[in-house]
């Protein structure tokens, strides 16, 4: 084959540079192989004398034009690496036993410091109040979940995404006019906004509560509540043969399918028909040959996939195809589980592909493909890492960590790219799978936790002290690529972590106490379905809030706003903070909070009326959570999500480290916005509630703060 | 030489008798037959171009073309980065040069004589009926030797207008002719009793124009391939007859090969998706 090729090669060479009249009949065959890399030549030679020429005009009108900070930047780069739900108590404990040798490094070089969250110490509330310097009372985000006012269904928090407002009817197709509309609900404005408006770039990878992606002045990238393309936060699929799979299952969907000799077909179920409500969703098929009982191959959308039981493959590129040229471009990853006797394929979540996305998941809209071009695909979901196939029983928990740490590889490589692009300026990046793995495995780390099973798996035995190195590890990465670089650099976690071996129904509490009436027959229906609402002073929907029926505010409510439900409010904090779990006499809450006395600013009245600080080892149940009301108001934990953050704050302080001294012994997420600004020489806007903390030693440490 | 000749006429037999099936294009305007012929070339070529090349390394290129190229947009601020963005820009696309070595030969040899025979129908008119042209004989041996006799034999589709004309210095003989019957003819010279045939083309429209019977060199060869090369050892080296150039909007002189090359490349980029090639 080498010697054909090279015969072909030499013959085609010779004649290319021999003839003489026959130049001209190369064109095509050249032309058409090479013109392709001329092109990017010339365009690369192009573009690079353009900016060369352009960049002092560019330099001088920037020096011209920019509005500059009223005081020198203290560093050039300020780089901030978020590692969610990393827990103070576990961080002082292995820093003491010196397994954290770089985490240790910094402190020695800077602090350490436990970092005060927020009113509730949960990922959306923390980070939004991380990026905009306010208490929720200011920025709206208060829970993952609010009830709609008008229908009491739960609804995401953070953003509302709309089908387009005007569309065309055509027969049986409504052509929509435009794009759906995605509104983020986070109100206030990210600190890197402000850092945008005086000239300075930001790099702001997956910081939780980003979606839709906000104009700035650098680049950034969504995560937390970007949905995947069905709309969901999250809908797994598992193709199976085994009949009794055919249950519902939480975050995920069955689909069973029929083995034909050795091939299996199903379908991948994508959105909703754009055009067409009466088609359901668009799905694209799939087919898999089984060759033995470990290898497999899947044919999809006209490419082929290696299979291989208890290995993912890559991320693959599905096309969800209407008519031509509407398209919704999605990726997933499959994970053949089992080929005897049944057959069981999962899928991942179809997340948007970075490449062709069909939401705003980044700004520029570009910086998404960029990614996507420099390092392939990568998870684009809010929460990528799949805890429902975990928790349902679809994922053992070395296909979860795999998911763990594939998405933490994805993150690093984009992370460091942005290091190395970004050498003035600001530099965010959050890792959230730490968050996900303490909420899976913390089962293993405690010894009395309900879920544990008898015999712990040696290799999950250490799975939290594993991620706590694997941290620190990055963390020693990340200081190297800063070295020499007049760089700040802040390790931060938005909240800790502590176990969850009790749920508590507060719906079912409610009843019992005469808050809440529901029709017996529906009391399992999802979504406060059965809740007789003429009836019902106050419910609770969402991780950790209470809210009262109020008249003025709900579309059946019946609590007058003033005296009535300030005395309902009372009762009830009153009542709840005496609550105590009759297993073991233990009390529940730590403490009650009142939304109007806790919070200040605009949207204070969009708070659950009480948020409750839960103690160590309990957490809304299970069924509360998406709005069931049970027969009982204590259960035990036994699903693989085992710790949790949804308690009071005082339980579960996050960690701030530093290269550089911070003064303050207490310092909250809350400061943190308006210190960067301040690192930065820009003044902190004063709406902000956070307070400025003393970063650098004493004698670099601005007049201003 | 005489090897690589050998090859170029065996080439060319196969490749007239697949330029057998150009044959519609008498029947075609010019403009829809080289279009339709450009397509499928298009077509040909990105198959080969996908079965020939690395198509993952290639795709991986891309990309890293993409990203540079989005590299200097979105860090367009940092200097040194966008400076080391275009210098990898210009690696990649050296990169996708070597890539395209391999296909760019493969594609080169069967592309010559595809063009070769195109050159027949699109390069030259045939004679117009009364329209005057030069036929020109072209005789081997050194040029202080004297000129055989060569005579031009009569034929009813053609007229003698004047000559012969004997260029002693070029060894060549000359006829003015004037053309008198559409169609495909064969002319005979007569030189030293041996018979000696070329082929002309008299009408209007589209026709396949050969205008000489080359020597045996391969570079002669490749660019009239129509008809048999006299032998290296022959007393007539070449004859040669003046057509006028085609001239048309798509197909004229020179601009039918852009009009192929372009619709061709058209062709290629527009399938490339469908086909998943990449290039």
């Amino acid at each position: 084959m080498n010697s054909l090729v090279r015969w072909w090669l030499l013959t085609g060479l010779g004649l290319v540079l021999t003839a003489e009249s026959a130049w001209a009949y190369i064109g095509p065959g050249a032309g058409f192989a090479v013109g392709g890399s001329f092109l990017v030549m010339f365009a690369a030679v192009f573009s690079a004398v353009a900016m060369a020429l352009s960049w002092p005009i560019r330099w001088l009108w920037r020096l011209a034009f920019r509005k500059r900070p009223p005081q020198r930047p203290r560093f050039q780069r300020v780089v901030i690496l978020g590692l969610d739900g990393l827990d103070y108590g576990l961080t002082v404990r292995w820093l003491q036993e010196g397994k954290l040798p770089h985490l240790a490094k910094l402190q020695q070089q800077g602090c350490f410091r436990p970092l005060g969250s927020t009113l509730p110490p949960i990922s959306p509330v923390a980070w939004s109040t991380f990026q905009t310097g306010t208490n929720p009372g200011k920025h709206n985000i208060f829970d993952f979940l609010v009830p709609d006012e008008r229908t009491y269904q739960p609804k995401l928090s953070s953003v509302e995404v709309r089908p387009p407002r005007r569309a065309i009817r055509l027969g049986p197709l409504r052509v929509p006019l435009g794009p759906p509309e995605v509104r983020l609900l986070r109100k206030s404005q990210p600190f890197w906004a402000v850092l945008s408006h005086y000239g300075i770039f930001n790099c702001v990878l997956r910081v939780p509560i980003s979606f839709p992606a906000e104009k700035l002045h650098g680049v950034q990238l969504s995560a937390m509540c970007v949905p995947d393309i069905r709309g969901s936060q999250g809908t797994f699929s598992l193709f199976t043969t085994r009949p009794h799979h055919g249950e519902t299952t939480t975050g995920g969907e069955v689909q069973i399918v029929k083995r034909h000799g050795n091939v299996v077909r199903g379908e991948l179920v994508g959105p909703d028909h754009p055009l067409r409500s009466d088609r359901g969703p668009l799905k694209v098929p799939f087919t898999v040959f089984l060759h033995d009982n470990n290898r497999a191959e899947l044919h999809i959308d006209g490419a082929t996939y290696e299979l291989r039981v208890g290995h993912y493959t890559s991320w693959v590129p599905v096309c969800f195809r209407t008519f031509p040229r509407v398209r919704v471009h999605g990726v997933c990853r499959f994970l053949l589980l089992a080929t005897q006797p049944d057959f069981e394929l999962y899928a991942t979540p179809v997340h948007i592909d970075p490449e062709k996305p069909a939401l705003p998941i980044g700004y520029p809209a570009v910086y998404p493909v960029y990614l996507a071009s420099k390092q392939g695909s990568y998870a684009t979901l809010g929460l990528a890492e799949d805890t429902w196939g975990l928790n349902e029983q679809v994922l053992t928990d070395d296909h979860f960590r795999q998911q763990c740490l594939d998405t933490d590889r994805e993150r690093e490589e984009m992370f460091f790219d942005a290091l190395e692009k970004v050498s003035h300026g600001l530099c965010v990046c959050v890792f959230d799978g730490s968050d996900r793995l303490q909420h899976m495995f913390w089962r293993y780390h405690d010894a009395q936790h309900p879920a544990r099973p008898a015999d712990v798996p040696p290799d999950h035995a250490a799975a939290i002290e594993d991620l706590y190195r694997r941290m620190d590890a990055l963390v020693g990465r990340t200081m190297a690529r800063c070295d020499g670089s007049d760089t700040l650099l802040m390790v931060l976690s938005d909240h800790g972590f502590t176990t969850f071996r009790r749920g508590v129904d507060l719906n079912r509490w409610l009843e019992e106490n005469g808050y809440l009436v529901v029709d017996d027959a529906r009391r399992n229906e999802d979504y406060l379905a059965g809740v007789d609402w003429s009836r019902t002073r106050a419910f609770a929907l969402g991780l950790t809030g209470i809210f009262i029926n109020l008249q003025n505010r709900f579309a059946q409510g019946i609590v007058a706003e003033g005296g009535e439900a300030d005395q309902l409010r009372a009762e009830l904090a009153e009542k709840l903070a005496t609550l105590t779990d009759p297993s073991n006499g233990q009390r529940v809450f730590r403490r009650i909070y009142q939304a109007q006395k806790a919070y200040r600013g605009g949207y204070v009245r969009q708070a659950p009326d009480l948020i409750l600080g839960y103690e160590s080892g309990y957490r809304v149940s299970w069924d509360a959570a998406v709005g069931r009301t049970t027969t009982a108001v204590f259960h035990n934990n036994t699903k693989a999500w085992s710790g949790d953050h949804c308690v009071d704050p005082s339980v579960v302080p996050g960690i701030l480290f530093c290269n550089q001294p911070i003064r303050e012994e207490n310092p909250r997420l809350l400061d943190i916005a308006p210190t960067i600004l301040n690192v930065f020489g820009v003044p902190a806007p004063d709406y902000m509630d956070g307070r400025v903390l003393e970063v650098g030693t004493p004698a670099v440490v601005s007049p201003t703060s | 030489m005489n090897t690589l000749t050998t090859v170029v006429v065996a080439f060319n037999t196969l490749a007239n008798a697949l330029g057998q099936l150009l044959t519609p294009i008498a029947w075609l305007p010019d403009w829809l037959s080289l279009t339709l012929i450009a397509g499928l070339t298009g077509l040909g070529m990105l198959l080969a171009f996908k079965y020939t090349s690395n198509q993952r390394a290639i795709a991986q290129i891309r990309r890293d073309i993409r990203a540079n190229l989005l590299t200097i947009r979105l860090f367009r601020e940092n200097l040194r980065v966008a400076l080391t963005a275009q210098a990898r820009l210009i690696v990649a696309a050296l990169r996708l040069l070597g890539h395209a070595l391999i296909p760019m030969a493969v594609l080169t040899v069967p592309m010559i004589f595809l063009l070769a025979q195109l050159a027949l129908w699109y390069q030259l008119a045939p004679l117009p009926v009364g329209a005057e042209t030069v036929i020109t004989i072209t005789l081997a041996g050194p040029t202080e030797t004297p000129l055989p006799v060569v005579i031009l034999l009569d034929n009813d589709a053609i007229e003698d207008v004047s000559g012969p004309v004997r260029i002693t210095s070029q060894r060549q003989v000359c006829w003015c002719i004037r053309a008198k019957q559409p169609g495909y003819h064969t002319l005979q010279f007569d030189l030293e009793g041996q018979r000696y045939e070329k082929q002309i083309a008299i009408g209007e429209g589209v026709m396949r124009v050969s205008p000489q019977r080359p020597s045996r060199h391969w570079s002669e060869v490749l660019l009239y391939p129509w008809e048999t090369p006299f032998p290296r050892e022959s007393l007539v080296q070449a004859i040669t007859i003046e057509h006028p150039q085609r001239s048309s909007w798509i197909a004229g002189t020179d601009s039918w090969i852009v009009y192929w090359f372009l619709i061709s490349l058209v062709a290629a980029f527009c399938l490339r998706g469908f086909l998943r090639v990449h290039i």
